[in-house]
C-alpha cells in the first residue's frame, strides 16, 4: 500500500484528545455560582451521596443526615437526659383520657420560605404518613384515629387505643409543609400506584422549618447548605441551650471512602467526618493536635440469632452452651479493638432508663478453658453424647467429635450466616471465630459470609437458616422494637421475629407493654421481657459497637456528644467559631 | 459497497447479541436472592411497609409479566426509576456517563499517543538499552496493580506531598465562586484529573508501547519499506511516514478495545478515586440490588463495548486497505 | 498403513524434541524470560515456604492464629518479621499463604480457560458451518461482558463466592480469547497436506483432532496460559479488594481490602505494601515469561497477547 494514503493515526488520535479537552468545555457549563462564605463555613465529608432529599423515601443514613437540618419534628430529645423536649411544640403535651386525645401547641414559627409554619402542616403530615402508608413511618401513625386542628396553633390526635410508642415515635416525625406538598399529594393520590409517584418525586429544593436551607447539590461533589434566617430557634433557649446557628453555611464534601476523608480531615480540609472512624485510623488520629476524638454509645444491638423453629437450636439447653462458649471479651478486644460496648442484655447499657442490668448472663470473666467444661456440663446434663467428648475422663480438655442430640442423632452440620466482609468486615470475623469456638466442643459450625440482601432474604424472608449474625446500628430509644423483635405474631415472613421465639408469657407481657403509658409501669414490663430473653437465649447480645468520630477543633467548636454520636440538631444549633 | 453490507451484517447481529444479553441479565438479577425491599435492615420497616413496596415497586407480578415490562421500558428507552434514588435512570446515567467519558477518554489517547512514539523509538532501536529499558519499564507500569498503585498515588501525591486534591472531580471553593468562570472550574476539574489520570496512563501506555514496538518491527520488515530504502529515503522519513502509520494500526483496534477495559476498570479507579462515574455507580447499584440502575448501566456498558468493536473494525477496513471484507 | 503412521509419530516427536530444545536455546537468550523465571521461581518458594509458620507455632496460622499478646496492628519485629495486622495476626504468614493462593487461582483459571478455549477453538475451526457460527456467537456475547464487572454482579447477587466458583467464573469468561487465536490456526491447518492426507487415509474427526490438530496448536495454548494466568490473578485481586473475595481464604488481594477496610491503609505500610508489590510482581513475572515463549514460538502470532 502506498503510504501517503493513509491517515496518520497520531493526528487523528490528537484530534480526538482536543476533542476531549474541548468536551470540558461543553459537558460542564458554568453554573452560576452561589455566595459562600469561607469565614464560618462548616465543611463535613459525608461518605455517600444522599440517596435523595425526599423526605418519605430518604431511608438512609446519608439522606436523614443532611435532611435533619431541614425538617424538623415537634418534639426532639435532649442530648443529655435522652427524654423528650418540645422542639416545634410549644410545651409537653396535654393528655385527655376520657376522649383519649393528645393536644399540642406549637411554636410560632416560619417556613425557610417565609410563611408560617401552622397546624395545618402537621395535620397534612400525618394525614399523608396515613394515606399513602409510608414506609417507616406508616406504623407510628395507624393507630391515629383523627386529627383536629381547631386554632393556628393547636393540634389534637385521637387515639383508637393508648399506645406507649405516640409520644416517643409518633410526634418525633418531622413536618413537611403543606404548600410544597399539597400539589404533589393530590397529583400522586390518582395515580395506580401512588406510593411510588410519591416517594419518587423529585425535590430539588426542599422547604424545610430546621436551623439550614439546601442551596445546591453538585451530585457526587457537594451539597451547599445556608443558615435559615426564619429558623425558629434562633436565640431560643431550649433544654439549657441558646440556639443558633453560629455559621453561615455548611458544605457537605463526598468523599466514598473513609481513607479519603481522614485524610482530608487531617489535611483541613474538612471540619468533620459525619461517618464511624475505623479503629485503624484511630491511633494516628489521636496523635494529631488538631483533632479532637468524640466517643459515644450507639443505641445498636450486635447479636447471634438462632432458628428455635427447628433442630438442633429449638433446644433451649443448646443455645444456652453457645452462648456459654462465646468470648465477648475476647470479641471486644480482639476484632473490634475495644471499640465496642459489651452486651448483657438486648437493649444497649447506654439507654440507661430501659436497659435492665439483672439479666441472666453466661459465663462471666470464665476463660476458655472453662467455658468448654461449663457447655460440655450443660449439654450433658440435657442429655448429648459424644463419639469424644470434649473433656476426657481425666477432666482435660481435649477437642470434641461427633456430638449427637439428646434423641441420638448426629448433629449436623449448620451455618453461621454473617454480612460478607465489606459490608462489616467484623461481624464476618467474629463468624469466623465463634465457629472455631462451637468446634472445639464438637459442634460442627460453619461461618458462611453472605450478601446482605440474600441475607435477609434467607433469614427474615424463607426463614431457612440455622443461625445468624446481624446487627442494628439505630435502634430507637424507646424500646418498643423488643416487643417487636420477639412477639409470636411477627413470626411470618418478613416479619421481624427472624428467630421464630414463641412464648405466650413474652407476648402477654409484651403487649401490655405497648398500651400502657406508665413510663415506670412500662419499665418494669421491659425489663421483664429483657429477662425471659437472656432466660431463653433466641438472640445472645454480643457488642454494641462505640461511635468514634472526629472533628477539627482548630476552627470550630462546640459539638454536643449523645446516643448515636455528635452529629444531632443539637451541635449544629451549637457548633460556633473559635 | 462490500463495506456497507458487512457492516449491516455485522449491526444485525450486534442486535441479536444485545437481545441475548438483555435477556440473560433480567434472568440473572431475578434469580438471585434477595430483592431491594429486603435489604433493608431497618427495624422500623413492617411487613406490611415492605409488602406494599414490593407491589408498588412490580416486583410481585409474576416473571414473564415483568419481563414484558422490561422489554418494553427498554424500547421505549426508557429504563424506569431507580429504586435507590427514586429518580430516572437515564437522568442518573447522564449525570455520571460525561464524566467517565472524560477521564478514559482523555487517559486512553494520551497513553495511546505516549505508547506509539515511545513504541516507535524502542523498536528503532531494538535489542539496545533504550529498547530494553522502554519495554521493561512498559511491562512493569502495565502489570501494576491498579488500586493499589491508585492507593500509593494519593498517599503520595495528595497526602504526603499535596500537589493534588486527595479525590473527587471538583473543589466547592471554586465552584461555589460566583466569580470563577468557566476557566478556573476547568482547571480545576484538570486539577483533580491529574491522579487518576496519570494512574490509568501509567497502567495503559505500556501496553500501547508494546504493541506498537512488535507492530512496529513487523512492519519494518514489509516489502515497501525496503523499497523505500532501497530508493535512499532518510531512514527518519521512513520511520514517521511510511512505517509508523501502519504500525499504529493494532494501536487502533487495542484503543477501541480499551474503551471495554476502561469500564473494566472504571470500578476499581472510579472507586479508589471517588470520581462520579458510571463504573462506581454500577459497583454500587449492583451491592444495592438497585436492578433498574444496574441493568441500565450494564447494558450501557455491554453497548459501548458492542459498537466500539464495531467501528474499530470498520475503521480497520477503511484504514488498511488491505483488509477487505 | 500402520507402520506410515508410526513412521510418522516419530517424525512429530522428533519434531517436538527438537522444538522444544531449540525453543528453549532461544528462550534463555531473553533477557525477560529469564527475569520471569526466577521471579516464578521465588514465588513458588514463598508459596512452598507458606506451610512452615504454621508448624513453628500456631500463632503463624494465616487465617485464625493470633499472637495472644499482641491485638493490634505492629510494625515488623522479631517475631513478626512483616508485623501483624489488626487482631494480631502474622503478615508474614498471610504474605506466604497469599502466594499458594495467586499459584492456585491463577494456574486453575488459567488451565480451565485454555482447556475450554483450545476445545472450542479446534472444534469450531475443524467442524465449521453451524457449529463455527454458534460458538463463535457466543464468544463474541461473552467477550463483551466485561470479566470483572460480572464478576462483582454475581458475587454481589449470589453472595459471597468461592473462591473455586471465582476461579471457575474467571475460566468461563477467559476463554473466547483463546478459542478465537486456536480456531485461526485450526483453520489454516485443516487444509495442510497431512491433515487432508489422514482424511484420505480414513482417520475419524477424533482421530485427526486428536492425532494432528492438537499438537499443533497446544504450544500456542501454552503460550496463552501465562497471560490467562496474569488475568487471573489480577480479577481475583481486584474482586477481593472490592470486598467480594472469598472470605475463608487468605489471598493478596484480600489483605489489601483489609488493610482498606480497617483503616491502616496510610499509617501502616509494611501492610499495605507488600500484598500490592506482590501482585505487580507475580503478573509482572507470568507476563514476561509470556512474552518470552511469544518469541520462541512466533513473534507473528502475537496481536492479542494483552491482558487486563
Amino acid at each position: 500500500m502506498s503510504p501517503t494514503s493513509s491517515v496518520t493515526i497520531e493526528s487523528f488520535l490528537k484530534g480526538i484528545l482536543c476533542l476531549a479537552v474541548a468536551m470540558l468545555v461543553l459537558l460542564f457549563p458554568g453554573l452560576s455560582g452561589t455566595q459562600s462564605n469561607a469565614a464560618s463555613c462548616l465543611k463535613i465529608g459525608l461518605p455517600e451521596d444522599p440517596r435523595t432529599l425526599n423526605i418519605w423515601l430518604a431511608s438512609d443514613r446519608n439522606s436523614r443526615n443532611i435532611l435533619s437540618q431541614i425538617y424538623q419534628p415537634l418534639y426532639t430529645r435532649d442530648p443529655d437526659t435522652l427524654k423528650l423536649v418540645p422542639w416545634l411544640a410549644e410545651q409537653e403535651p396535654v393528655f385527655d383520657a376520657e376522649t383519649l386525645s393528645y393536644t399540642v401547641r406549637i411554636k410560632p414559627s416560619k417556613w425557610s420560605d417565609g410563611s408560617e409554619l401552622t397546624s395545618e402542616d402537621v395535620a397534612f403530615t400525618g394525614r399523608v404518613i396515613k394515606d399513602f402508608r409510608v414506609p417507616r413511618l406508616a406504623s407510628r401513625w395507624n393507630f391515629i384515629k383523627r386529627i383536629e386542628t381547631p386554632d393556628k396553633h393547636t393540634v389534637r390526635f385521637y387515639l383508637k387505643e393508648p399506645k406507649a410508642i405516640f409520644l416517643s415515635r409518633t410526634l418525633t416525625t418531622p413536618i413537611v409543609q403543606k404548600k410544597e406538598w399539597i400539589k404533589i399529594v393530590e397529583k400522586a393520590r390518582g395515580t395506580e400506584k401512588p406510593l411510588i409517584k410519591l416517594l419518587n418525586h423529585k425535590i430539588e429544593k426542599p422547604v424545610g422549618s430546621g436551623p439550614f436551607i439546601l442551596k445546591e447539590w453538585r451530585q457526587g461533589c457537594y451539597l451547599f447548605l445556608q443558615k435559615n434566617k426564619y429558623f425558629f430557634g434562633t436565640g431560643r433557649r431550649i433544654s439549657g441551650r441558646i440556639l443558633g446557628p453560629y455559621i453561615d453555611s455548611i458544605i457537605f464534601k463526598i468523599y466514598g471512602t473513609s481513607d479519603a476523608a481522614i485524610l482530608a480531615l487531617k489535611k483541613g480540609s474538612i471540619d468533620m467526618f459525619w461517618w464511624r472512624i475505623q479503629a485503624g485510623y484511630l491511633q494516628d488520629l489521636k496523635t494529631q493536635k488538631d483533632i479532637q476524638i468524640f466517643s459515644n454509645e450507639k443505641s445498636g444491638l450486635y447479636y447471634i440469632g438462632f432458628n428455635v423453629r427447628k433442630p438442633p437450636f429449638n433446644d433451649v439447653n443448646l443455645r444456652r452452651a453457645v452462648a456459654t462458649l462465646i468470648d465477648k471479651d475476647f470479641i471486644i478486644s480482639r476484632i473490634l479493638q475495644g471499640l465496642a460496648i459489651k452486651m448483657n442484655s438486648i437493649v444497649p447499657p447506654g439507654n440507661q432508663f430501659w436497659y435492665c442490668p439483672e439479666v441472666p448472663r453466661y459465663a462471666e470473666g470464665l476463660n476458655r478453658e472453662e467455658r468448654i467444661k461449663k457447655a460440655y456440663e450443660i449439654l450433658r446434663k440435657a442429655g448429648y453424647t459424644w463419639q469424644l467428648p470434649p473433656v476426657n475422663g481425666q477432666g482435660k480438655v481435649v477437642k470434641g467429635k461427633g456430638i449427637r442430640l439428646p434423641n441420638g442423632q448426629p448433629m449436623e452440620k449448620f451455618t453461621i450466616l454473617t454480612p460478607p466482609a465489606d459490608y462489616d468486615p467484623l461481624r464476618a470475623m467474629a463468624g469466623m471465630i465463634i465457629q472455631e469456638w462451637l468446634g472445639m466442643v464438637g459442634i460442627p459450625a460453619s461461618a458462611k459470609p453472605m450478601a446482605i440482601g440474600s441475607l435477609i432474604q434467607q433469614v427474615k424472608g424463607r426463614r431457612q437458616f440455622d443461625s445468624f449474625i446481624l446487627g442494628y446500628g439505630r435502634l430507637d430509644i424507646d424500646p418498643d422494637w423488643v416487643r417487636n423483635f420477639f412477639h409470636s405474631s411477627n413470626d411470618k415472613p418478613r416479619g421481624w421475629n427472624m428467630s421464630g421465639y414463641k412464648n405466650p408469657d413474652f407476648d402477654r407481657i409484651a403487649e401490655e407493654s405497648a398500651s400502657i403509658l406508665d413510663r415506670e409501669k412500662r419499665r418494669k414490663l421491659i425489663w421483664e421481657m429483657q429477662k425471659m430473653i437472656l432466660q431463653d437465649v433466641p438472640y445472645i447480645p454480643l457488642y454494641n459497637p462505640r461511635l468514634i468520630e472526629a472533628v477539627r477543633k482548630d476552627k470550630f467548636s462546640g459539638w454536643v456528644g449523645t446516643l448515636g454520636g455528635i452529629g444531632n440538631i443539637w451541635s449544629f444549633c451549637e457548633v460556633r467559631l473559635n | 459497497m462490500e463495506l456497507w453490507i458487512y457492516t449491516s451484517r455485522r449491526l444485525v447481529q450486534i442486535v441479536i447479541i444485545f437481545f441475548v444479553i438483555l435477556t440473560v441479565l433480567f434472568l440473572l438479577f431475578r434469580l438471585a436472592p434477595g430483592d431491594p425491599v429486603s435489604r433493608m435492615v431497618d427495624p422500623n420497616l413492617t411487613p406490611e411497609d415492605a409488602q406494599l413496596l414490593i407491589e408498588e415497586l412490580g416486583l410481585d407480578q409474576p416473571v414473564w409479566i415483568q419481563y414484558f415490562y422490561y422489554l418494553k421500558n427498554f424500547l421505549t428507552g426508557h429504563f424506569g426509576f431507580s429504586f435507590h434514588y427514586g429518580r430516572p435512570v437515564v437522568q442518573i446515567i447522564g449525570d455520571r456517563l460525561p464524566n467517565t467519558i472524560l477521564l478514559f477518554t482523555t487517559s486512553i489517547i494520551l497513553s495511546a499517543l505516549v505508547g506509539i512514539f515511545l513504541g516507535k523509538i524502542a523498536s528503532w532501536h531494538k535489542g539496545e538499552k533504550t529498547d530494553t529499558c522502554l519495554t521493561v519499564g512498559a511491562l512493569v507500569t502495565h502489570t501494576v496493580f491498579l488500586p493499589w498503585l491508585a492507593l500509593i498515588m494519593i498517599w503520595v501525591f495528595a497526602y504526603k506531598l499535596g500537589w493534588f486534591p486527595i479525590t473527587g472531580m471538583i473543589s466547592e471553593e471554586v465552584w461555589l465562586d460566583p466569580d470563577a468562570g468557566l476557566w478556573p472550574k476547568s482547571v480545576d476539574i484538570l486539577h483533580h484529573m491529574v491522579l487518576p489520570l496519570t494512574t490509568l496512563f501509567l497502567i495503559h501506555f505500556g501496553s500501547y508501547l508494546l504493541i506498537m514496538r512488535t507492530s512496529m518491527l513487523e512492519t519494518l520488515r514489509e516489502d515497501y519499506i525496503l523499497t523505500a530504502r532501497a530508493k535512499g529515503l532518510p531512514e527518519k522519513v521512513i520511520r514517521n511516514h511510511h512505517a509508523a502509520p501502519n504500525a499504529a494500526l493494532p494501536v487502533v483496534t487495542s484503543v477501541g478495545l480499551s474503551l471495554a477495559f476502561s469500564i473494566n476498570g472504571g470500578a476499581l479507579t472510579e472507586t479508589v478515586f471517588t470520581w462520579p462515574g458510571i463504573g462506581r455507580e454500577l459497583v454500587f447499584s449492583v451491592s444495592h440490588n438497585d436492578y433498574p440502575l444496574a441493568q441500565a448501566s450494564f447494558l450501557l456498558i455491554a453497548a459501548v463495548v458492542l459498537v466500539s468493536n464495531l467501528v474499530v473494525d470498520i475503521l480497520y477496513a477503511y484504514l488498511d486497505p488491505r483488509i477487505r471484507y | 498403513m500402520s507402520g506410515k503412521s508410526l513412521d510418522n509419530r516419530r517424525v512429530q516427536k522428533f519434531h517436538w524434541m527438537s522444538r522444544f530444545l531449540s525453543g528453549w536455546a532461544i528462550f534463555r537468550q531473553s533477557f525477560l524470560g529469564k527475569i520471569g523465571l526466577t521471579l516464578l521461581a521465588l514465588f513458588a518458594l514463598m508459596a512452598l515456604c507458606s506451610f512452615i509458620p504454621p508448624l513453628v507455632d500456631p500463632m503463624y496460622q494465616p487465617m485464625a492464629g493470633v499472637d495472644p499478646e499482641i491485638s493490634t496492628v505492629t510494625g515488623p519485629s522479631t517475631r513478626h518479621w512483616l508485623g501483624t495486622d489488626f487482631m494480631g495476626r502474622d503478615l508474614l504468614s498471610q504474605l506466604l499463604a497469599g502466594a499458594r493462593v495467586a499459584f492456585m487461582v491463577g494456574v486453575s483459571a488459567a488451565f480451565m480457560s485454555v482447556f475450554l478455549g483450545t476445545a472450542i477453538g479446534m472444534i469450531a475451526g475443524y467442524m465449521g458451518k453451524f457449529a463455527d457460527t454458534l460458538l463463535m456467537r457466543l464468544a463474541d456475547i461473552i467477550m463483551v461482558m466485561p470479566a470483572l464487572v460480572v464478576l462483582l454482579m454475581l458475587a454481589a447477587l449470589f453472595g459471597q463466592l468461592s473462591i473455586w466458583f471465582i476461579v471457575f467464573f474467571i475460566a468461563l469468561f477467559r476463554w473466547p480469547g483463546v478459542s478465537r487465536v486456536i480456531r485461526a490456526q485450526t483453520l489454516s491447518l485443516k487444509h495442510r497436506p497431512f491433515i487432508e492426507a489422514a482424511r484420505v487415509a480414513g482417520a475419524s474427526h477424533l482421530r485427526i483432532i486428536f492425532r494432528h490438530i492438537t499438537p499443533n496448536v497446544l504450544p500456542l495454548s501454552f503460550l496463552y496460559m501465562t497471560f490467562q494466568v496474569t488475568s487471573a490473578i489480577i480479577i481475583e485481586a481486584a474482586l477481593a479488594f472490592l470486598g467480594f473475595g472469598d472470605p475463608r481464604t487468605i489471598s493478596w488481594g484480600m489483605m489489601l481490602q483489609w488493610v482498606w477496610k480497617t483503616g491502616h491503609m496510610f499509617n501502616a505500610p509494611y501492610w499495605l505494601l507488600p500484598p500490592g508489590i506482590c501482585i505487580s510482581l507475580i503478573t509482572l513475572s507470568f507476563y514476561m515469561l509470556g512474552r518470552a515463549m511469544d518469541e520462541v514460538l512466533d513473534p507473528r502470532l502475537r496481536k492479542e497477547g494483552q491482558t487486563d
